[in-house]
């Protein structure tokens, strides 16, 4: 199997901050991955530095979604192709929507949930409809890796599952971070565990049982979940 | 155990404290040079004057003025071009403000100059003209759209930017991703310029120009009371009906409509034009190249210290009045205080005063008050001071008192003003720039500050001289900017307050 990118021994995190000390890692070709950990543990400084290693084969879904709230759904779906048309084509897109593109992301949308809803501005839509229009931007650049950031966060269970396998179909290998574990079971054959700034689960998931998974959170073990006294 | 003494009168370094002995300060700077200032009352009886302007007021005479509907047309029609163009020029100034030094030198010294000052001068070449006016607003405005409009870029969030593919190219990137996140922001700014506008194109009236205020100055100069409270109420009418008539689809019918009524259009002399610009503007000496020459020349220009000193004394009067009068008069407008008919009617009074341009009210001052410093110091101080109680009665609204049931008193000094007092003082220092502009103007009236002899230079067809004090006006207002911009509180005691008004809102 190919070997996409490769970490040895890294450390990964800004400029004065170190995030992820002493990262060993590599990410194969058809390989679907989950990413878990607790929130603040690296997970997004890895995906970043997975983005930036991969550069045009990585389709991009951020945890902020980095939507533009005022445009519409439409133009908003459409930015994950802005590099491939020129100045003049997008600006012109602004005023009179490309037939081509729209028929492409009027099928999208009828898939994920979002029909009708193409002319409206992300500013009016759900939370949970803007998380379905990032996602719907990630799957327009069709690219070959999926990465993904907490995508189904806040969407419902079943929702989650069509998404997940959505974006499976389309994409052979992907790296998205969750915190429901079942699903990491469920629909990814690898996982990748983070806590305290070390990656400490790197096993095929059908090795895998919730109680592994359990390890990764610190509050877990405990059936008391308040706080203990300094 | 340590014992802890009471701390002395204003002793501490809390950051209320460090703001209350900064303004007291300018407060006891201000009354130091009071003594300087000339505040006479020199009018035989201002209270019957004031009534007659009052009677005048409450019993308007609207058909007094003729051709009315065409001065307002023109007054919209100046004001519309001068922020469009003014817009289109600022615009793509502020894609560069940040790096060119060049750019933003230039904005802050076409800004400097105020509107009137600039009609003076394009008045030279142009005429009384519909290009003389539009011009007028048109350049500084560039130089404050170029400023704001750049400022508000700056703050445009990252995250779509951060989102997109590899690869975009800029425009495609600024368009969709940047753009769109501060549009918002950027078309309630121009709106509120326009209204500014509107303001400003009612004053070139009078350097004669045939707007509104034309017809206003000459009715309160002449003393016909009704035409003038007439005047001042439509003034009102159509700043406040602003909402109604100023929709973005209807805004580009009545700039086309406005073209047909701004001619007839000057015939522009070239060679005329760059005579004026190449030769009248500067002294003869300078272009001669004979220094002793200049410095004789330095030596005819009549009272230049005296006025800039005026220009300097007037200019900190007015800053220490609206701090008075904006720590008095914003529990007016805000709903911590009072009931309903008092709310409305401190906000309608206050509405009326940041309405009214400075000029006008000095104007009007002076009718009752007689020529000195009195009129102006009062316009001054009235109209930033309502303008920065407006802003802070607003904010105020926004405070939720922590514990209830206090008297107004212990209310406005222990809940409301410490944590107002910070952005209250950053909006005065804000508003410094405006008022030393203002101040300078303000001579055109017969104060004898620097625009007095601005004016008078134009008069006397003494174009080097006037160019000159222009100059020092813009020089002035420059350093006063840079000097407030250093005093101005950055940190406020309610953080949230500083991000909602930008630099932008306090400077018309």
């Amino acid at each position: 199997m190919k070997e996409l990118v490769h970490f040895d021994g890294e450390a990964l995190g800004h400029a004065r901050h170190t995030v992820l000390a002493d990262l060993t890692l590599g990410l194969q070709d058809g390989q679907r991955v989950a990413l878990l950990g607790p929130s603040g543990v690296g997970k997004s400084t890895l995906l970043a530095t997975l983005r930036e290693r991969l550069g045009q084969r990585a389709a991009w879904c951020p945890q902020e979604h980095g939507l533009v709230p005022p445009l519409s759904v439409y133009h908003n779906i459409y930015m994950g192709r802005l590099e491939h048309h020129s100045a003049l084509a997008n600006l012109v897109n602004l005023l009179r929507p490309r037939r081509d593109a729209w028929r492409d992301i009027q099928a999208l949308c009828a898939e994920l949930g979002l029909s009708g809803l193409l002319k409206r501005p992300v500013v009016q839509l759900s939370g949970g409809q803007r998380q379905r229009v990032a996602i719907a931007r990630a799957l327009y650049q069709v690219r070959d890796v999926f990465l993904g950031d907490e995508l189904v966060a806040s969407i419902d269970p079943y929702q989650a599952r069509r998404l997940l396998t959505m974006i499976q179909r389309q994409h052979a290998t992907c790296v998205i971070a969750l915190h429901q574990r079942e699903l990491a079971l469920t629909h990814f054959d690898h996982v990748w565990g983070l806590r305290d700034g070390q990656l400490i689960l790197d096993a095929p998931a059908h090795e895998l049982t919730l109680a592994d998974l359990d390890t990764l959170y610190p509050d877990a073990g405990s059936t008391d979940t308040r706080p203990e006294p300094a | 155990m340590s014992d802890e003494r009471a701390p002395g009168l204003l002793a501490g370094n809390s950051l209320n404290l460090r703001l209350a002995r900064r303004s007291l300060g300018l407060i006891a700077l201000c009354l130091m040079v009071l003594p300087f200032a000339d505040l006479a009352i020199t009018t035989h009886d201002p209270w019957a004057e004031l009534g007659r302007m009052l009677t005048g007021l409450l019993h308007p005479d609207i058909l007094a003025t003729e051709s009315l509907p065409h001065a307002i047309a023109l007054t919209i029609g100046f004001a519309l071009w001068g922020t469009l163009l003014g817009m289109l020029l600022g615009f793509p100034l502020a894609l560069l403000f940040h790096r060119s030094r060049l750019v933003r030198a230039g904005c802050a010294f076409v800004r400097a100059i105020h509107e009137l000052f600039w009609a003076l001068l394009l008045l030279q070449v142009f005429g009384l003209s519909a290009l003389t006016a539009i011009a007028a607003l048109t350049i500084p405005y560039a130089g404050i759209f170029a400023k704001v409009y750049a400022e508000i870029l700056e703050l445009t969030p990252r995250a779509p930017v951060d989102a997109l593919p590899e690869g975009v190219g800029r425009l495609s990137r600024f368009v969709y991703a940047e753009l769109p996140m501060v549009w918002a922001r950027l078309s309630s700014y121009t709106r509120y310029r326009f209204e500014c506008a509107m303001r400003s194109s009612v004053l070139l009236g009078f350097v004669g120009l045939p707007t509104l205020g034309f017809h206003l100055e000459s009715a309160f100069r002449e003393g016909r009371y009704a035409e003038a409270g007439a005047l001042l109420w439509v003034f009102y009418l159509m700043i406040a009906s602003l909402a109604l008539w100023g929709h973005r689809r209807l805004l580009p019918w009545i700039a086309l409509g406005s073209l047909f009524l701004l001619g007839p259009w000057p015939d522009i002399d070239g060679a005329l034009l760059w005579r004026f610009v190449s030769v009248d503007l500067w002294p003869k000496p300078l272009l001669e190249g004979n220094w002793s020459g200049l410095w004789q020349w330095f030596g005819e220009i009549p009272d230049l210290l005296p006025a800039i000193g005026n220009t300097l004394l007037l200019g900190l009067m007015g800053t220490a009045g609206s701090l008075l009068v904006a720590l008095l008069l914003w529990p007016l407008a805000s709903r911590h205080f009072g009931n309903r008919p008092t709310r409305m009617a401190g906000k309608g009074v206050l509405i009326l005063m940041r309405s009214t341009p400075e000029l006008m009210l000095a104007f009007i001052f002076l009718l009752v008050l007689g020529p000195s410093m009195l009129p102006a110091w009062l316009a001054l101080s009235l109209h930033n001071g309502a303008l920065i109680a407006f802003l802070v009665a607003r904010h105020a609204d926004a405070i939720v008192p922590g514990s209830h049931a206090l008297p107004a008193s212990a209310c406005y000094a222990y809940e409301l003003l410490p944590r107002l007092y910070g952005g209250l003082l950053a909006l005065l220092f804000y508003r410094a720039e405006t008022i030393i502009r203002e101040t300078a103007l303000l001579g055109m009236l017969g104060i004898a500050t620097l625009g007095f002899h601005i004016d008078s230079s134009f008069a006397y067809l003494m174009f080097d001289q006037a160019f000159f004090l222009l100059l020092v006006t813009a020089g002035l207002n420059i350093a006063v900017d840079a000097l407030a911009r250093r005093y101005r509180p950055r940190e406020t005691a309610d953080t949230a307050s500083e991000r909602d008004h930008p630099a932008g809102e306090a400077t018309c």
